[in-house]
This record gives C-alpha cells, sequence and structure tokens, in this order.
C-alpha cells in the first residue's frame, strides 16, 4: 500500500474525473439511440362495421391478429407466438368441436400453429405443446361511440372470457 | 528522361522478396513495409503445413476478400426498407458482375464462419492456448481474444444477413432477436435497443447496416491485429514451445577447429567454444521470406480461388421481399444459429440464453481451467489425449443422439401434461440434460485421470460433435411446424391456412 501522499491523491483524482467524464460523454450518445418516437403502426386501430365482419374468423394481417366472430358475440387473439414471435396460422378442424382446456369451456373453429419451432396453442390461445412460454394474448375490443366501428386495443390485454357482443 | 533512381528505388524495395542470402533475407524484413510484421525466421515445425492448417491465414484471407467484395456492394445497396431488397435484384439482374460480387460475399462470409471454427479447433487441439514453461507468454489472454473475435465473425454474419430485406433475412432475424428478449430481467429492452423499436422496421435495418458495414468490421479488424502483434510478441505458433525444449536439452557440440589458438591465462585448452543459445538456427528453421510469404501468397490464392469456385457453383438465394404478415414455414435462422434454434425449440432462456452464455464463458475460461504445460503445440498433447479425445466424440455423439431422440419423440410437455409453470420446463428439457451430461463428461475425466487438459479434450470434442450433429438436424431434418423428417421422407404440401 503506496502512503497517501498529495501526489497519490492527485493522481485518483484525475482517475475519478476522467472515468466520470468518459461516463457522461457517453451518456447522450447511447441515449440517442433509444427511439423517442415510433413510427410504427397504431396499437389502436379500428376495423370496421361489426356487421360486415364474417362469420368465423378473420385475419388482420397488417397488425397480426386474430378477430373471432359468432353470432353477435366478438373476440381478438393475438397471432404471435409467444416464443420467439413467428406468426402463427390457424389450422382449422373438419368441424367445430366443444373444448374445456384449464377448466373454460368454449366452441373451437380450429387450433393456433406455430411455423418457427413447432408450438401448438388450443383454440383459445392456451399453449398445450413445443416451446411456447404463455397463452397467445387476448386484445380488448370496443365499438367507438362516435360511428359504432370495431375498435381493437392492443395495449390492453384482457382474459380469455372477454366477449364483445353488439 | 532519367528512369535509374525510379528503377532503383523499386528494386529496393523488392530485393527482400528474392534475398540471396541469409542476412539479406533478415534485412529485408525490417526494411519493407509490407514484411515488417513477419519474424526474421520461422521455425520448421510450424512451417509445417499439418500443424496449423493456415487455418488463421485463411479466416484472415477470406476477411480481406469480405471487406472489399463488402465495400463495392456498400456502392450499390440502400438501406430503406422500401428500396432494400430491390437494391439487391438489382445486383442480381442489372449490375454488371452484381450477382457475381454477391455470391462472393456470401460465399466467404459461410467460409469465414467455418474458417474461424476449424481455426479455434486447431488451436484448442494443439494445446495452443497454454502459456508455456520456459519463456512465460501471454498466449491465454490470446486465446480470449481469438474466442471475442469469434464472437464478432458470428455477429457480422448475423447482421449481414438482414440486410437483402427478404423473407429468408426477415423471419432470421425476427428469431434471433426474440431470443435476446429471453433474458432475465432486461431482455425486453436489449430487444428494443437492438430494434430501435417494437418491430423490425426501417429503425432495425439501419443498425444492422452501420453495425455491418463500420463498427463490427472495423472492431473485428482492430482486434485481428492485436491477435496477431500477440502471436509474435509469444514467440510465434506455440509449437516454438517444443523447439526451446529441443535447444536447451541439446548438448553443446564440440568446436570444430580450424585454427589452434591458446587464450594464454584467460582459458584453459588451447580452442575456444561458443555455445548458441537462440532458439532459431539454420537446422530448425527457415528465412521468413521467401519461405513463409510464398506459402502465405499460395494459402491466399489457394483461399480465393476456392471461393469463387464455390461462388459460381452456388447461387446467392434471394427469396420474395419481406412480409411480416406471412411467416414463412418453416423459418430457419442462419445454418450456424440451427443448432442454437433446436435448442431454442426446447426452452428459450435454457438454449437460447444459459448454454450459449455458459458455452461462450466457458470457452473464454480453458486457458485459465487447464494449466498444465505439458505437449504444447502437440495434437491431442499425446497418446491418452488422444484416446480422451475420441472417447468425448463418441460420448458426444451418443449423448446428443439420445437427447434428439427424446426432444423428437417425448415432448416434455406431453411427458409431464399436469405441469403448467413455464419455469419448470425451462430447466427440466433436453437442452438440460445435455449440458448436465457434458459438465458430467468433464468432472468424471478429471476424477479419473486428475488431469485438466485430458477432460477439456473430451469435453470439447464431445461439444464440436454435439454441435454438427444439433446443426446438422436443425439445417436438414426440421421440416414444416419444426416436424421432424428424414432425408428420404418429403415434406408434406401443408395447407397454407388463412
Amino acid at each position: 500500500m503506496q502512503p497517501n501522499t498529495r501526489r497519490s491523491f492527485l493522481v485518483r483524482l484525475t482517475g475519478f474525473l476522467v472515468a466520470g467524464g468518459a461516463l457522461v460523454a457517453s451518456w447522450p450518445l447511447f441515449r440517442s439511440l433509444i427511439p423517442n418516437v415510433l413510427y410504427e403502426p397504431p396499437r389502436r386501430f379500428t376495423v370496421g362495421d361489426p356487421n360486415r365482419i364474417q362469420q368465423g374468423v378473420t385475419f388482420l394481417d397488417e397488425q397480426r391478429v386474430f378477430l373471432f366472430r359468432e353470432a353477435n358475440s366478438f373476440h381478438v387473439i393475438s397471432g404471435i407466438c409467444t416464443h420467439l414471435g413467428c406468426t402463427v396460422k390457424f389450422a382449422r378442424f373438419g368441424r367445430q368441436q366443444e373444448k374445456t382446456v384449464r377448466a373454460f369451456s368454449f366452441t373451437a373453429l380450429g387450433e393456433f400453429h406455430c411455423p418457427c419451432h413447432g408450438s401448438k396453442f388450443h383454440g383459445e390461445g392456451t399453449n398445450y405443446a413445443g416451446p411456447a412460454p404463455q397463452p397467445l394474448k387476448w386484445y380488448r375490443l370496443e365499438v367507438s361511440p362516435a360511428d359504432g366501428e370495431l375498435i381493437v386495443d392492443l395495449d390492453r390485454e384482457v382474459d380469455r372470457d372477454f366477449r364483445l357482443v353488439v | 528522361m532519367n528512369l535509374q533512381p525510379l528503377k532503383s528505388m523499386i528494386q529496393d524495395h523488392l530485393r527482400p522478396w528474392r534475398p540471396e542470402s541469409s542476412r539479406e533475407a533478415g534485412s529485408g524484413i525490417v526494411s519493407n513495409f509490407l514484411l515488417h510484421w513477419f519474424p526474421n525466421r520461422v521455425s520448421l515445425k510450424s512451417y509445417k503445413f499439418s500443424y496449423s492448417w493456415y487455418l488463421g491465414t485463411v479466416s484472415f484471407v477470406l476477411f480481406l476478400i469480405l471487406g472489399i467484395t463488402g465495400v463495392i456492394l456498400m456502392f450499390l445497396y440502400v438501406p430503406s426498407v422500401e428500396r432494400a431488397y430491390w437494391s439487391i435484384k438489382d445486383l442480381d439482374f442489372a449490375v454488371s458482375f452484381g450477382w457475381f460480387l454477391r455470391r462472393v460475399h456470401r460465399v466467404c462470409a459461410h467460409l469465414m464462419v467455418v474458417a474461424v471454427f476449424l481455426h479455434m479447433f486447431r488451436v484448442f487441439l494443439t494445446g495452443s492456448y497454454k502459456a508455456g514453461k520456459i519463456v512465460h507468454s501471454w498466449r491465454n489472454y490470446n486465446w480470449v481474444l481469438g474466442v471475442v473475435l469469434l464472437a464478432l465473425t458470428l455477429l457480422l454474419s448475423f447482421t449481414g444477413y438482414l440486410l437483402p430485406w427478404d423473407q429468408l433475412a426477415f423471419w432470421a432475424i425476427t428469431v434471433g432477436t426474440n431470443i435476446a428478449a429471453a433474458v432475465p430481467v432486461f431482455g425486453e429492452q436489449l430487444r428494443q435497443v437492438l430494434l430501435g423499436g417494437t418491430i423490425i422496421g426501417q429503425p432495425t435495418l439501419i443498425r444492422f447496416y452501420v453495425l455491418h458495414c463500420a463498427l463490427l468490421p472495423v472492431a473485428l479488424l482492430g482486434i485481428t491485429f492485436w491477435h496477431l502483434w500477440r502471436i509474435r510478441k509469444d514467440g510465434g505458433l506455440a509449437v516454438i514451445e517444443q523447439v526451446r525444449s529441443e535447444v536447451q536439452n541439446q548438448q553443446p557440440t564440440a568446436p570444430k577447429k580450424f585454427k589452434t589458438y591458446s587464450i594464454l591465462g584467460i582459458a584453459g585448452g588451447t580452442s575456444v567454444q561458443v555455445s548458441d543459445p537462440t532458439t532459431l538456427n539454420t537446422d530448425n528453421s527457415v528465412p521468413s521470406t521467401p519461405f513463409l510469404t510464398v506459402r502465405l501468397l499460395g494459402v491466399t490464392l489457394a483461399t480465393l480461388a476456392l471461393s469463387l469456385i464455390l461462388s459460381l457453383i452456388f447461387a446467392a438465394p434471394l427469396e420474395q421481399a419481406a412480409n411480416p404478415d406471412v411467416t414463412p414455414n418453416p423459418a430457419k435462422a442462419p445454418w450456424y444459429f440451427l443448432g442454437l434454434q433446436e435448442m431454442v425449440g426446447y426452452s428459450t432462456l435454457m438454449g437460447g440464453v444459459i448454454i450459449p452464455g455458459l458455452v461462450i464463458f466457458g470457452l473464454a475460461l480453458i486457458p485459465f481451467l487447464d494449466k498444465e504445460q505439458e505437449g504444447i503445440g502437440k495434437w491431442f498433447t499425446d497418446k491418452s489425449g488422444l484416446r480422451w479425445g475420441t472417447f468425448g466424440f463418441a460420448y458426444g455423439t451418443v449423448i446428443t443422439v439420445l437427447v434428439l431422440a427424446i426432444a423428437i419423440l417425448f415432448p416434455m410437455r406431453s411427458v409431464f401434461p399436469g405441469i403448467e409453470s413455464q419455469l419448470f420446463f425451462d430447466f427440466v428439457n433436453p437442452a438440460t440434460m445435455q449440458i448436465l451430461m457434458f459438465a458430467a463428461l468433464y468432472f468424471a475425466v478429471l476424477k479419473k485421470t486428475s488431469s485438466t487438459r485430458y477432460a477439456a479434450i473430451a469435453t470439447f470434442c464431445a461439444f464440436i460433435v454435439a454441435f454438427v450433429l444439433m446443426t446438422y438436424t436443425g439445417t436438414a431434418l426440421r421440416g414444416p411446424d419444426w416436424d421432424f423428417f428424414w432425408p428420404w421422407q418429403p415434406w408434406p404440401e401443408h395447407p397454407s391456412t388463412l
């Protein structure tokens, strides 16, 4: 251990100043690379008049969500695999089946398959095979008070018993 | 016009390439700029082809070809999501020799990944990461630089993969960047910094472009020069340790008697004996120029020839323009990441983050875990080393085939249907089993032989074979929906739903 002289103190002080200065100088370089404005598709969008949406399932490819309609009841399931973000495909059953998954009964038109790593999801989004760690997400649907059109809100997740009845 | 000064200047610079004596060869090294990074003499052992296979040289030459073709491609490529794909189309169909430049760049990128891996295998198997006993070198730190260079090579290749902006590129990068999101705690932030947003778009393309064309090549070149400089500082290739010990153990030979002197009162006898303590002498080495320089020229030309021939044979693929709405089935990462993708199919956290992290960290630690100094510069150290290496290969094959069989025949979720906890499957899966079995191999061999070197050889060989088998499975045996298909089984015409 060197004795605490004025010189050693000044050397250490200079070291701290240089390190601190480098840290301060590098912050703007790094921070500038984290965007403040994203020019990405809106997270909340309209999908049109609910009466004109076809029965069964519709894939909205720009937003990567599946829109389901059973009579007058609507719901939306995310098409993004929870494993590594590939777009899942909807594999239709020959005829619709009554299913019970995790104590939840529903009518399934088919199920979801992911092409990247073979994850499989039941018709209500629960993962049952492959590496997917979580069920597919459900998003909130609402009716626009202004013009009665359906609105999907990707920032608001809902449970799988969510139904919008119009 | 008097051209004499110019002629003599050119001759002055060319002279050392054709030296007439050892002395002239030596002075060439110090007077010629192009030669100054070579040693004066090079030992016959390191000069030998079957020792190093010149894989480091091959890697560097490939990097140079990539740099030259890359700069030309930069003039012709537009890094914008609207135009990137079409500028690649132009390269293929409108630009003179554009198709060829693109092919050469792609072939060299693949070859460089292969060459860098093979170079690492060679350096490991010849024990060249060891410091040595006679002169303590920094070779162990140079190995760490090599691991960094391997990582940079893979990153360069990965960032270049996105630039064509076709379906292949787009989905490989989707999968790749989502692996980053599996990092605990700050994974999602890491992914967004990589992407410059929440989805792959213009900010991602420009980020990858700048990384690929500026930051990563400069970093790689800088560290490469450091890597090469360290080789010179450490006395050359590691096989020099053998030359050193041979010279050290040599009995001084009796001096030849030309004349008889008597050194009155200074030394007894009637002759003076000078023992030469230098490592490299005329018996065990040759002058670097022309021997090494000509050999390097040959390796360079052979590498160039190979890459040009391969470029003429293999076309660079270009699929449809990137479409975020349609995931191709199957969607695959670049081939050297397909072993990783196979493991990511078991668990993202284990196969995509923990195991690659352990492997990179473990590679960097090798010289500090294995400090035995025997057999430096000898393939597999000795006969027992070769036996343990063979055992490692066999063990790695058995374990990997077993792991793949479990993954394909008994998916974890069907073995434990009642369990929903993701954490459980992150730790109970074939990839975990594989890494535990390899760790067990290391400690078993260590216990049996009490040699860190033998344990390292066995484990390293097991990892080599696992890497090859996993990569092969991911590349050739996985089809639509990532289902398993033998090479002779046709892929189903899968219904394109929705």
